[in-house]
């Protein structure tokens, strides 16, 4: 019962492994999918004639520090291509990046730059991203239509996931229209718990400690509350884990 | 509550083909007239066609389970939509898979532990976690984590099906991966325009 990926893998090993490399990508991990980036644009089919990207925008990976939008590597060379008629989403000075994620390794940085400026990094420190992932980072200043470089630098190998995301910024402060599609339920705000003043039963979060639903907790100066009971761990710390905490 | 789903994430199988505990994969055991019926095993069959079955179930498995919260909770109809249409594709495309691998006398699940996916650990899988985020949320935010967990399950099965469909040597899987492929693809698109 469980021979199939061991003795037979034996005798074919040579063959599968060849066709196993040659045919599968096996480097996905992640994109921008909001506000679009260039791979999402190509996947949604809102641009046309990308090639293979649009089976894979999960797949730009190439060494750290390539400040093109296919990570300098040599696939989907499409991306850096500033001729395509690329959508420039429409934002404010404040915008909230969101990432599909394929999967989810330990992370060091995630960086957002608009030409050489860094506009903001995001150091996770090693942990795996939740869920989802999303930042929200300031355009310093920058107006007009420009391209934001994103990059998820992962932890333990060489390599970062790269997205290219045309914008049309404006100069207002105004914060990115919500992501989701315009239907019903407006965004709910982060749940109850108006009353409790947020001093009161508040003590430093710490690995070990058994939360449970409602619990309030300071780390790194600032407070949040617990929305799922669980016993912490280190990696779990709040910011790391908005499944688990809500910051107040 | 959340404190045993979490700890379990340690024990979880790890690598592509680790069924979620929710769809209990059928006992690997051969019916007498179906196997009668079974496509005999031949040189027909080759690895990437099982390991295509194998891990298009498990990725399935993960789907099915963010695809019927989906339908339940979302506000938004296009996503309900999307997720409905899923489930009721899943279903059929993974009795076939199923009727093959155990026509073949596969299992229906593969050995995690072993082989092709050491060093993957449980990246391309799910987490008990990332299912708990998904139930925790509300709302707009409810949505866009649905969004965002399906299309990541639909491209990691992209790759598989891309997978089967340039190395498979049964031709009515190689089949069912390009029929497959076509049809996650528009859904891709559908999700892809939501998440935008």
């Amino acid at each position: 019962m469980r021979r199939r990926f061991t003795l037979p893998l034996l005798t074919v090993a040579a063959v599968v492994g060849s066709l196993f490399v040659a045919v599968s990508p096996a480097s996905a991990h992640g994109y921008i999918s909001s506000p679009p980036s260039r791979q999402a644009n190509c996947a949604s089919g809102a641009v046309a004639n990308c090639g293979d990207i649009i089976y894979e925008p999960q797949s730009v990976e190439a060494p750290k520090g390539s400040t093109q939008c296919n990570g300098g590597g040599s696939r989907f060379a499409v991306l850096n291509d500033n001729s395509k008629n690329w959508p420039a989403a429409t934002v404010g000075q404040s915008v909230t990046f969101n990432w599909v994620l394929t999967a989810r390794h330990s992370t060091a940085t995630w960086e957002y730059f608009i030409g050489g400026t860094l506009l903001a990094s995001f150091n996770d420190g090693g942990a795996q991203p939740g869920a989802t992932k999303s930042h929200t980072v300031n355009m310093k200043g920058f107006t007009g239509r420009q391209t934001v470089l994103a990059r998820w630098n992962i932890a333990d190998t060489v390599n970062a996931f790269y997205s290219c995301v045309d914008l049309n910024i404006g100069g207002g402060g105004g914060t990115t229209p919500p992501t989701t599609p315009p239907t019903t339920s407006p965004t709910t705000p982060p749940t109850t718990s108006p009353t409790t003043p947020p001093t009161s039963g508040t003590t430093t979060w710490a690995a070990g400690t058994t939360y449970k639903v409602g619990d309030r907790v300071t780390y790194a100066g600032k407070s949040y509350q617990c929305r799922q009971a669980h016993t912490a761990i280190n990696g779990w710390e709040p910011p790391n884990v908005p499944a688990l905490w809500t910051a107040l | 509550m959340a404190a045993i789903v979490l700890s379990a994430v340690a024990f979880l199988p790890a690598g592509c083909a680790s069924p979620p505990a929710a769809s209990s994969p059928p006992t690997a055991v051969v019916p007498a007239e179906s196997a009668a019926a079974a496509p005999a095993a031949s040189a027909a069959v080759n690895e990437v066609d099982v390991m295509f079955l194998q891990m298009g179930l498990a990725q399935i498995g993960e789907g099915e389970q963010i695809a019927a919260l989906a339908e339940e909770r979302a506000g938004n109809s296009e996503v309900r939509a999307v997720a409905a249409e899923l489930r009721e594709q899943w279903k059929t495309e993974s009795g076939t898979m199923e009727r093959w691998l155990l026509g073949w006398a596969e299992p229906v699940t593969a050995d995690p532990s072993a082989g092709a996916h050491a060093g993957h650990g449980d990246l391309h899988a799910l987490r008990p976690s990332d299912f708990g985020e998904l139930r925790a949320v509300q709302g707009a935010d409810f949505d866009r984590t649905a969004v965002s967990l399906l299309l990541g399950n639909l491209h990691n099965g992209m790759e598989t099906l891309r997978m089967e469909a340039a190395g498979g040597s049964y031709p009515p899987a190689r089949a069912l991966a390009t029929r497959m492929a076509t049809t996650r693809q528009a859904q891709i698109q559908r999700l892809l325009k939501l998440a935008a």
